[in-house]
């Protein structure tokens, strides 16, 4: 009973109006869809990227990483000396810790579309006899890399790699250059394309060190470290960071901080964040400059109307409530296209470029902010309108 | 409802132009009162200063024992409430029903719509003889039936004072004089005053009083056919 008195309070003259010129409505509806997906996909490309950089982290098996103190991310995360990790190892807490190498490295591609092109992979070291991925596809594999020369390949990888890796799934053990030498392909397994490398090609650590001469097994890249199961990961890494003591060329991190401070880096460092922000204020003007065009011309429209309603005795603020009306409809009616448009083509994209695009809930939220935001700032313009209005005029 | 030594200008500087001289006017509760002159000679100025779409200048309009000069946007505002309007054009609202429109004039007096809303905008309608086109759109109405629904509208609250512009200058000569006669009787009533403006001679009949104007003065008052009949039939 409440709330029906509530709705009945007053007549809905805002929607009455929208709802009377069905055109001006759907071309609103479209504007206001229209900018909700250009700001969807910024948000969602920017994410993406982020996301794409540690898509890796997510696979490593481990609890806690150790980088050198001057990581930027995954893919140039710089060298640390190994005997950290065996200082790690004899913390209390800790289960096992071993050396992962990483290094990016140009091969030639065997794609369909760009056979014997140059491209540049991820290539990963790590001792065959160590679960260093959570993928149980890869760990079986693994032992396939003892023979050195020899590795597994990203069936995401960036490019029409179908008959590619149908050789290598058939056996056929493929062979392509890596770095000036031969590469033959035992396997394939699944990580994804980043910004940074089209792909990533995982090998045994003495296969690493042949490709990469400059490295040696005293620099590793990244170290995993697993907790003993009745111990948490973070009460374990402040204990490893205690156990340096003052050597600050490592870096102690569970693998959340990692991720995080991976994403840091790249939203800090990059104009990643800069540009895709800048998209999303060009979809928001275009958003208001389409509802403030239509909502103008609406106010335009109904001016005399609204002369005779103050006339009648109508407030500024009744009349202003109006237009207000009319804006929260538009972004309500402009958002719910915009967003399963944004979903669709997030699929597209992620069958498409093999990226992490995903809708999150705070996105939601925020661009159902933002349309709101939008269209209440062109009302606020398009009220000034209603204030010229003058009852004087309708005699 | 009564005007004293009330002048006003429009413009400003060299073009600045009186449009009213030290008018003064006094019309009883429930008197019915036509406003007549040629154009330009300050009428309308009148209505809508007694109606309170304009700020007094210089004089004093007091409407219900109300001084509107200087009075600000917010008592100039419950002013307009007290006052019913009916406006050469209809000025129906395109996107509303007949009901709607008539509805807007209880939803203008600022507390909302009341709960019996509708039934009072219906009982409204079927006064001016409209009950059976409570839904339709003003596109679906004929001019004499929009003008009644402009009556409606401006009635429905039942403000102590009608202000009415022309109300027939839209309409053939049968419904407006039909639309005056309504406006007549529903205003003897329900004892409401009302002062229309008109150059319309053949509805003058239904006036209790005939005022002149020219050039912004009141030159002869004269007593309307409809003085002579009883109030009461």
């Amino acid at each position: 009973m409440q709330i029906r008195d509530l709705v009945r309070r007053r007549t809905p003259l805002g929607w009455k109006q929208l709802v009377h010129s069905k055109g001006r409505m759907a071309i609103a509806t479209a504007g206001v869809a229209f900018a909700v997906l250009l700001i969807f996909m910024q948000l969602g490309f920017m994410n993406m990227l982020f996301e794409s950089a540690v898509m890796i982290h997510r696979q490593l098996n481990a609890d806690i990483v150790l980088v050198s103190s001057t990581s930027r991310d995954f893919a140039s995360p710089g060298t640390f000396p190994r005997s950290r990790l065996l200082q790690a190892v004899g913390v209390p807490g800790v289960a096992d810790a071993e050396a992962l190498y990483v290094t990016p490295r140009d091969w030639i591609k065997q794609s369909e579309t760009n056979r014997g092109e140059r491209a540049q992979m991820l290539m990963i070291g790590v001792r065959p006899d160590f679960a260093a991925f959570r993928d149980p596809e890869i760990a079986a594999q693994l032992p396939l890399l003892v023979e050195t020369g020899t590795a597994l390949f990203d069936r995401k990888t960036r490019g029409n790699f179908i008959p590619f890796r149908q050789a290598i799934e058939r056996g056929e053990r493929p062979q392509t250059e890596l770095g000036g030498r031969t590469v033959t392909l035992v396997g394939t397994m699944q990580i994804g394309s980043s910004f940074g490398s089209e792909g990533v090609l995982i090998v045994s650590d003495q296969t690493f060190f042949e490709f990469a001469l400059n490295r040696v097994p005293s620099a590793p890249s990244v170290g995993l470290v697993n907790v003993a199961p009745d111990h948490d990961a973070a009460g374990v890494a402040a204990a490893i960071r205690a156990r340096f003591g003052t050597y600050d060329d490592t870096m102690v991190m569970t693998m959340e901080d990692f991720i995080e401070h991976s994403k840091g880096r790249m939203r800090r460092d990059s104009a990643i964040s800069f540009v895709f922000t800048f998209g999303t204020i060009i979809g928001m003007i275009v958003g208001v400059v389409i509802v403030l065009e239509i909502l103008s011309a609406d106010v335009h429209d109904h001016l005399a109307e609204y002369a005779t309603f103050k006339a009648m005795g109508f407030s500024n603020r009744a009349l202003l409530g109006v237009v207000f009306e009319q804006s929260l409809i538009l972004s309500v009616a402009g958002f719910v296209p915009g967003l399963l448009v944004s979903l669709g083509l997030y699929a597209v994209v992620r069958s498409a470029l093999t990226m992490p695009i995903a809708m999150t809930v705070e996105r939601l939220v925020l661009v159902f902010g933002l349309a709101v935001t939008m269209c209440a700032l062109s009302g606020a313009l398009a009220m000034r309108r209603v204030r010229k209005a003058d009852p004087a005029d309708v005699f | 409802m009564e005007l004293s030594r009330l002048s006003h200008w429009y413009g400003a500087g060299e073009t600045r132009r009186q449009v009213l001289f030290e008018l003064d006017l006094v019309i009883p509760r429930g008197e019915v009162v036509f406003l007549m002159g040629p154009s330009g000679c300050g009428k309308t100025t009148i209505l809508t200063l007694v109606g309170g779409l304009r700020s007094v200048q210089q004089g004093s309009v007091r409407v219900a024992g109300r001084e509107l000069a200087g009075a600000n946007e917010a008592r100039l505002i419950a002013n307009r409430r007290q006052c019913g309007f009916i406006f050469q054009a209809h000025n129906l609202h395109r996107s509303l029903t007949a009901r709607e429109n008539v509805r807007m004039g209880l939803e203008a007096q600022g507390r909302g719509l009341p709960p019996d809303a509708d039934e009072r905008s219906e009982r409204m309608l079927a006064v001016v003889g409209l009950a059976d086109h409570a839904n339709k759109f003003q596109h679906q109405l004929s001019g004499g039936q929009r003008q009644r629904v402009a009556i409606a509208r401006a009635l429905v609250a039942e403000p102590p004072l009608i202000l009415a512009d022309e109300p027939t200058a839209a309409l053939d000569r049968q419904t407006g004089h039909d639309v005056v006669a309504l406006l007549r009787r529903v205003a003897r009533e329900r004892g409401m005053t009302v002062l229309m403006v008109t150059h319309d001679n053949r509805v003058l009949d239904f006036a209790d009083r005939l005022l002149e104007m020219e050039d912004g003065r009141i030159v002869a008052a004269r007593p309307g056919a409809a003085a002579a009949a009883p109030v009461n039939p």
